[in-house]
């Protein structure tokens, strides 16, 4: 009961940030078009950025004075998450370089070792490397050779 | 209009042809990244040596299939295979997640055959009269339908309307990066040269939607979807029954993707969105919207395959495509030396006669494929182990990301934008509401802009903007859908404030 009401005291910071953020990338978009050289390019974004801050600041009130206890990250492991989203970036950056497959395998074993919660032996790794490299090859000949789509 | 052409479309060669294509289509569509217009366009070459009937039978057929492959993985993954399925993945996750996804496969398969023979009907019954619809809209229309759309963020935002809205702008703000497409400036790339390519639509969609359900799946060690002990692989009868029971719903959700589908440039995502709105706004106290309804799935399914046929009614009347992938057969059309027009129609008439005949076929024929097929995507997504799910749709949705412009930047920042859709969508800002402004963007700065210029070369810049007929409606339609919610929400207040008096 205590932790209850405690949880619901608690100001919601998270949406507090990000409103805060949104009324930033709104100033952003107002100083941006100050560059633009025609002005049918203005009026858009300009009236776009204005309701962006406007509704941000809307939204800091209401978060201000009616927090919503039920957001936030929630439970889970932080380290599989980062894992997962780094390991795609850590594939885009290599692609340029290393070619498709090689590239993409990053972020297949990322996405394998995060997704994985029940530990690994060498039989579970055999099959799930194996499975990785069909599923692979699969969709890259698919997309290669009967799509036609130039992968690097 | 006659016998004969029904009989040039049940060919073997025409039926097989229906038939590749439905599979093919739903193969492809169902591929986040790969759209309908891509399925379509890939696809192309290979009727270039076909008779004109049987190369638009092939073409229709791949593109109704792609419409309705999208539904699986919005279903099964929380990811639109195609833009169109985006009101799909609301209530038919929540379903999946909750034991019914046989259920929710089946009830997108009846829908979407449903949707596609309404739009087919209309091409067939109405073309040349309905294509004058879409002449009678010019761009202060199009400025109004896009706010109409932008007006469903109020129906889309999941608790926080002031959320919805600054999300919707945020997704508006997103649309502008890049050239603009009227005077050339370049906007809000700050110096990064990758952004001036502008954000891809499908790639944000892949990311919004894709990216923080794989970030949510790795946390915990729970399974990603529960399975139903004891539960057929689709539950066919069962959505029929459904499916006949909201046939109202059903009907008016067609007829809303028919004419969205018949008007340039709307498409399937906004006519998927408007219908899922109409059905949200028409429910009845007990449907719980964004919970797993089912008549979510069969407003946004019907309504984007009926955009079909609807959309084909200008690309074969006037020669203006309604859906990007009607410009890409149109293209098709015109390397075979076809001239569309009203003499299409008169002239040609056993052409395109017989492709809509051929179009029913391969509707009719997604009933089947779209079940079988859907069992097995089902049964697959279902008991395949999290370890490999994960990985294997990470993958997806780089190669699919990729393959749109063939661009590494657009990966990135698919999956830029997908990790910060997902800390958003953590603190109530929901995904939908972002990429209905992304989408609807350039449509209504495009509007907004072009009436700006005739209503101030003209003299008339009030009498541009709210003095057309269509306008009007569209602005009625738009004030009913932001106050009608309010008035029955008050309205089931009051209904249940007399309750508990009449039960002291």
């Amino acid at each position: 009961m205590i932790e209850t009401t405690a949880k619901t005291g608690r100001k919601d910071v998270g949406t507090l940030i990000i409103a805060s953020l949104l009324i930033g990338l709104g100033l952003i978009t107002l100083y941006d078009v100050t560059t633009y050289s025609d002005s049918d390019s203005v009026v858009f974004p300009s009236f776009v950025a204005y309701a962006l801050i406007f509704c941000s600041v809307l939204v800091i009130i209401y978060s201000w004075l009616k927090p919503n206890p039920h957001n936030g990250f929630g439970t889970g492991d932080w380290w599989r998450r980062f894992l997962l989203v780094a390991s795609m970036l850590a594939a885009c950056l290599a692609m340029p370089l290393s070619g498709f497959l090689p590239a993409t395998a990053i972020a297949f074993a990322g996405g394998l070792i995060a997704a994985r919660h029940e530990g690994w032996d060498a039989r579970s790794a055999i099959i799930f490397a194996l499975s990785g490299v069909f599923i692979m090859a699969g969709f890259y000949s698919l997309f290669r050779f009967a799509l036609g789509v130039p992968l690097p | 209009m006659g016998l004969e052409h029904l009989a040039n479309a049940l060919t073997l060669t025409n039926l097989a042809l229906a038939l590749f294509g439905v599979v093919a289509g739903t193969v492809i569509g169902s591929i986040p990244g790969l759209s309908a217009t891509m399925a379509v366009a890939v696809l192309v070459p290979i009727t270039f040596s076909m008779a004109p009937a049987s190369a638009l039978i092939l073409l229709g057929a791949i593109y109704t299939g792609a419409i309705y492959g999208g539904a699986y993985s919005a279903i099964l993954l929380n990811t639109p295979g195609t833009p169109s399925a985006i009101g799909t993945t609301f209530d038919g996750y929540p379903m999946a997640k909750r034991g019914d996804g046989d259920l929710a496969v089946a009830i997108a398969c009846f829908a979407s055959v449903f949707g596609g023979i309404v739009g087919a009907l209309a091409l067939l019954l109405l073309a040349p009269p309905l294509s004058s619809v879409a002449l009678a809209f010019g761009p202060v229309e199009y400025l109004w339908l896009s706010i109409f759309g932008l007006s469903l963020i109020a129906s889309l935002s999941t608790g926080n309307v002031l959320k919805g809205l600054a999300g919707g702008a945020l997704g508006m703000l997103l649309s502008c990066v890049g050239v603009a497409e009227i005077s050339a400036d370049i906007r809000l790339t700050f110096g990064v040269s990758p952004m001036i390519g502008g954000i891809e639509v499908v790639g944000a969609l892949i990311g919004l939607y894709c990216i923080p359900v794989l970030i949510d799946l790795v946390a915990t060690p729970e399974r990603h979807l529960k399975v139903e002990q004891g539960v057929r692989a689709v539950r066919v009868r069962e959505a029929a029954l459904i499916a006949w029971r909201s046939r109202l719903n059903l009907l008016r959700s067609s007829v809303i993707g028919t004419v969205i589908g018949i008007l340039p440039g709307a498409g399937g995502s906004v006519a998927g969105l408007v219908a899922y709105s109409e059905a949200k706004r028409t429910a009845r106290p007990d449907q719980k919207f964004g919970d797993g309804e089912p008549d979510g799935i069969m407003a946004t399914e019907s309504a984007n395959n009926a955009t079909v046929g609807g959309g084909f009614i200008p690309t074969l009347v006037l020669g203006i495509p309604g859906t990007p992938p009607d410009a890409v057969i149109l293209g098709a059309l015109l390397v075979q030396g076809v001239r569309t027009g009203p003499t299409l129609f008169d002239g040609g008439g056993s052409i395109v006669y017989t492709f809509i005949f051929g179009l029913f076929i391969a509707t009719i024929l997604m009933l089947p494929t779209g079940l079988l097929i859907g069992r097995y995507a089902y049964k697959t997504i279902v008991t395949i182990p999290k370890t490999i799910l994960v990985p294997a749709v990470g993958f997806m949705t780089i190669i699919g990301t990729f393959a749109i412009r063939n661009s590494v930047s657009d990966v990135i920042i698919m999956i830029v934008l997908g990790s910060v859709g997902w800390v958003l969508s953590r603190f109530g800002f929901a995904a939908s509401p972002i990429v209905l402004g992304l989408i609807l963007g350039p449509i209504a700065e495009q509007g907004f802009v072009q009436a700006w210029i005739i209503g101030d070369a003209t003299g008339n810049l009030a009498g541009m903007f709210f003095g057309r007929p269509i306008s009007l409606a569209i602005i009625a339609f738009t004030i009913l859908s932001l106050v009608y919610p309010v008035i029955q929400s008050r309205r089931a207040k009051r209904t249940l404030a007399t309750q508990a008096n009449l039960n002291d």
